[in-house]
């Protein structure tokens, strides 16, 4: 008996180390939610060339697309966890279960988050004729007479980025959807609606014409190419930090030491000066940290927007 | 002279040697993507989408654009021959292609074609050169009501798009809506139709519907033919695809009309060449003195819609490079490889960057010559597909449509949808439904309820909303006038039907024996 305590414990700890040594031992699929060419797409196909060379084996990347990023998303929740089946979705993750009740996972227990690699930040945009210089003048205007605030599509990044607006700043402000950023941003120009919280890429080029003027960046600190635009914490919204990120999830009961190697190994890769001067020209801030800090952020903003749809009341 | 100097800048990029190839292979690879039924643009571009990530981003910009507008020229090609639609745009050219196609009129129906795709996308061009800026300007005054009272002038006048029964007609117009109301609504989030799948939340895919109800439908009808025989081998040789005179007579004016509509259409975002095509079918088919050919083989079926959506193509850059607007999923991904490159699009884009804009442009006169010199001589070879026995030719032909109907959106259950459809086209001809208004009710229903209730919306709930806008008011007007014009005139139709019904039965006997 004792002879086999030992045997199992050596065993035990023999095969412990030895799957994360190992791992990756075949090619890993970097599953993403969404079709080929969206941003998200377009950020791992530039990150898994890092890991390919890091890892040693092929590194696919597999678009499951659908159900608002959910099929892609409950497809790895079901996936065996060894590592070799990852999720790289996007802020999506967190927003989705607040207004889609019938989901075939939980999501706060079935993926175990392992790094957030990166984000886009938003900012608040008005008509460039419009006579809003500040923010604080479009809330006071707004309740003078109602205004309105386009959103990119229900239950999008944009679309709680307005609600937590509205609730913060009490202005008298409904929101549109819109099917996608794009038409949403010609709301703003055509006049149609009043304010958007759009990402710097869709703005940009139309804030420096002019055509549309940045009112606030959302989020506690400034932005690089808009220098100028207050950051919502400077304005006293210091809850205004609302971010479409990008992370990598593996399904739950996946071995802690092959987390902590993705983690690692991805980190290295952030850091690589040729992948960041990559993807920083499509507006991406790059990330990492640990897994901790990921497994935190997601649990919090789980809660903070499942709250908000209540409060909103954002139907389900 | 600076015009002239723009224009001098532009087939300076263009004419590189680079630019020159890759816009020839965007062309290429744009035709063989069309002519495979249901392998859509989108697709096509995705996967050569990390290929630009090596090219400058003019000449990445310049074979996407190639693909794109080359699947177009080549979807109608599947469209003509196999009553498949190669892309959802050429959906709309098999109602008169096939039936010409039959007719041993397949290889005129190609040459016509290729001809009013290259008129369109001329008259697009020229468009685009002339007016960017100032009709990106007055695109922006197209809000959701006005979005509204376009799709519902398009439904109205596209009404009698059917022949016979009208309750038939009108009954699959609304089974069209509701397949089309599949999926999430856009302002409740609530689902519908969709039976508890997150797969069908998406909603249905206007390339499985089409493929499924006229594609799959086809070959399930032909498993009693047996052989291909039946076509007259003189259809199938070159010198077949010389068109009558009639036959240019009959196209110049829906040409020129459909080139403007698509011109039209193409350049408001969300649009596009689909309804561009769509609704210039059933103005032709209004406007015809003979709308009783129409779904038989009329050649001004399969020219407007070519012309349309060939031209939609062009024009679907202006919002796309001056306002920095995508249109389209497929003009997201041509600003994804601009943006790649650290370009952003937008009102500046012009002066900012003139050789990328003007290149462009010009650039879509090589490609449209390069598609001329490829696409006539393949005519020949596309129609010899007609010799193949159907028990070799169909097989493989499902085959494409599985891969492309899975391509579409990467999902195996659009592979299934193809074959419901396929089942429902194949119902809908034993009890002599037909297609057209199914599709046109799924195009055009799902748009007009976004816009209704976003219009009502920013309306705050006035129907006013509709005529107070100007430019509504005046669509709404004529709206209007097509009703009681159509109300008024059918009586007057159904007195010249009664006249043509002798001289039609005599048409028809030259042709019964290739059908």
């Amino acid at each position: 008996m004792k002879k086999f305590i030992t045997a199992a414990v050596a065993a035990l700890g023999f095969a412990l180390p030895a799957m994360a040594a190992d791992y990756p031992s075949g090619p890993v699929t970097i599953v993403i939610p969404y079709s080929p060419s969206g941003n998200t797409d377009v950020f791992a196909r530039h990150l898994a060339p890092y890991l390919e060379e890091k890892w040693g084996q092929a590194v696919v990347v597999d678009n499951k697309p659908g159900g608002g990023s959910m099929i892609g998303t409950a497809y790895v929740s079901q996936a065996k966890p060894d590592g070799q089946t990852l999720l790289m979705t996007s802020s999506a993750f967190v927003t989705a279960p607040a207004i889609q009740k019938e989901l075939p996972f939980d999501s706060r227990t079935d993926l175990v988050p392992i790094v957030n690699v990166g984000h886009v930040s938003f900012v608040l945009i008005v008509n460039g004729e419009s006579p809003y210089q500040t923010l604080e003048e479009f809330v006071a205007a707004s309740k003078e007479s109602p205004k309105f605030a386009a959103t990119a599509g229900l239950g999008t990044t944009t679309h709680f980025a307005m609600e937590k607006f509205i609730v913060d700043s009490g202005a008298d402000v409904e929101v549109v959807h819109f099917k996608g950023g794009g038409p949403a941003v010609v709301s703003i120009l055509s006049n149609e609606t009043d304010i958007y919280g759009s990402s710097i890429s869709s703005a940009g080029k139309n804030i420096e014409a002019g055509k549309v003027r940045p009112l606030m960046v959302l989020g506690n600190e400034r932005i690089d190419v808009i220098p100028d635009v207050p950051s919502a914490g400077e304005l006293g919204y210091p809850d205004l930090e609302i971010k479409q990120w990008l992370g990598v999830f593996a399904p739950k009961g996946t071995d802690p030491e092959i987390l902590a190697k993705i983690n690692a190994d991805v980190n290295e890769a952030l850091a690589n000066q040729e992948f960041i001067d990559t993807v920083t020209p499509l507006d991406w801030t790059l990330n990492g940290g640990t897994s901790e800090a990921f497994v935190t952020q997601v649990d919090e903003e789980l809660t903070k927007w499942q709250a908000l749809a209540d409060a909103a009341g954002i139907k389900k | 002279m600076e015009f002239l100097g723009n224009i001098g800048l532009g087939f300076s990029v263009a004419l590189s040697f680079t630019n020159i190839f890759y816009c020839f292979l965007g062309a290429l690879l744009g035709t063989l993507v069309g002519v495979i039924p249901g392998l859509g643009v989108l697709a096509a571009i995705s996967m050569l989408f990390p290929l630009t990530f090596h090219l400058e981003p003019t000449t990445a910009l310049i074979m996407l654009a190639g693909i794109w507008y080359g699947t177009t020229y080549g979807g109608s090609t599947a469209s003509i021959l196999l009553n498949l639609p190669g892309t959802p745009a050429n959906a709309v050219t098999c109602l008169d292609g096939f039936p010409m196609a039959r007719q041993g009129r397949g290889g005129v129906a190609l040459f016509m074609t290729t001809v009013a795709s290259f008129f369109g996308a001329s008259f697009g061009i020229i468009l685009l050169t002339l007016f960017t800026p100032v009709i990106a300007e007055y695109a922006l005054r197209f809000g959701s009501a006005e979005y509204f009272a376009l799709m519902l002038m398009g439904l109205v006048a596209a009404s009698t798009i059917s022949e016979g029964s009208a309750i038939k007609g009108l009954a699959m117009m609304v089974l069209g809506i509701i397949i089309g109301l599949v999926g999430m609504d856009s302002q409740t989030a609530t689902a519908r139709f969709t039976f508890g799948s997150l797969g069908l939340l998406e909603g249905v895919s206007l390339i499985a519907l089409a493929m499924g109800v006229f594609g799959v439908a086809e070959i399930i009808m032909s498993v009693r033919r047996v052989k291909a025989t039946d076509i007259d081998p003189d259809s199938v040789r070159l010198k077949a695809i010389k068109p009558t005179r009639d036959d240019v007579r009959r196209s110049w004016m829906p040409m020129l009309r459909g080139s403007t509509m698509g011109s039209f259409f193409g350049t408001l975002p969300g649009t596009g060449p689909s309804i561009a095509a769509f609704l210039s079918y059933a103005v032709e088919k209004r406007l015809s003195k003979t709308p009783e050919r129409f779904g038989k083989g009329a050649i001004e079926g399969i020219m407007a819609p070519e012309a349309a959506n060939n031209s939609a193509d062009q024009t679907a850059f202006i919002p796309t490079l001056s306002l920095g607007v995508p249109g389209s999923a497929t003009m997201a991904l041509m600003l994804g490889a601009l943006m790649i490159h650290g370009i952003a699009p937008g009102p500046t884009l012009i002066s900012d960057e003139p050789e990328l804009f003007w290149g462009l442009i010009m650039s879509f006169w090589v490609g449209n010559v390069i598609l001329l010199i490829l696409n006539i001589p393949l005519i020949g070879v596309w129609v010899r597909m007609l010799t193949i026995p159907y028990n070799l030719l169909y097989p493989s032909v499902l085959m494409f449509i599985c891969i492309g109907a899975y391509t579409a959106s990467f999902s195996p259950l659009n592979v299934w949808m193809v074959f419901a459809f396929g089942a429902l086209g194949y119902a809908m001809r034993i009890f002599r439904f037909p297609g057209a208004p199914l599709l046109l009710g799924f195009v055009l229903g799902p748009l007009m309820e976004e816009h209704f209730r976003r219009a009502m919306l920013l309306g705050r709930g006035d129907f006013m909303t509709f005529f107070d806008r100007p430019i509504s008011a005046v669509i709404m007007a004529l709206t209007g006038l097509i009703l009681l014009w159509s109300v008024w005139g059918s009586e007057g139709v159904r007195q010249r039907r009664t006249d043509r019904a002798s001289s039609a039965r005599a048409d028809q006997d030259p042709t019964k024996k290739s059908i």
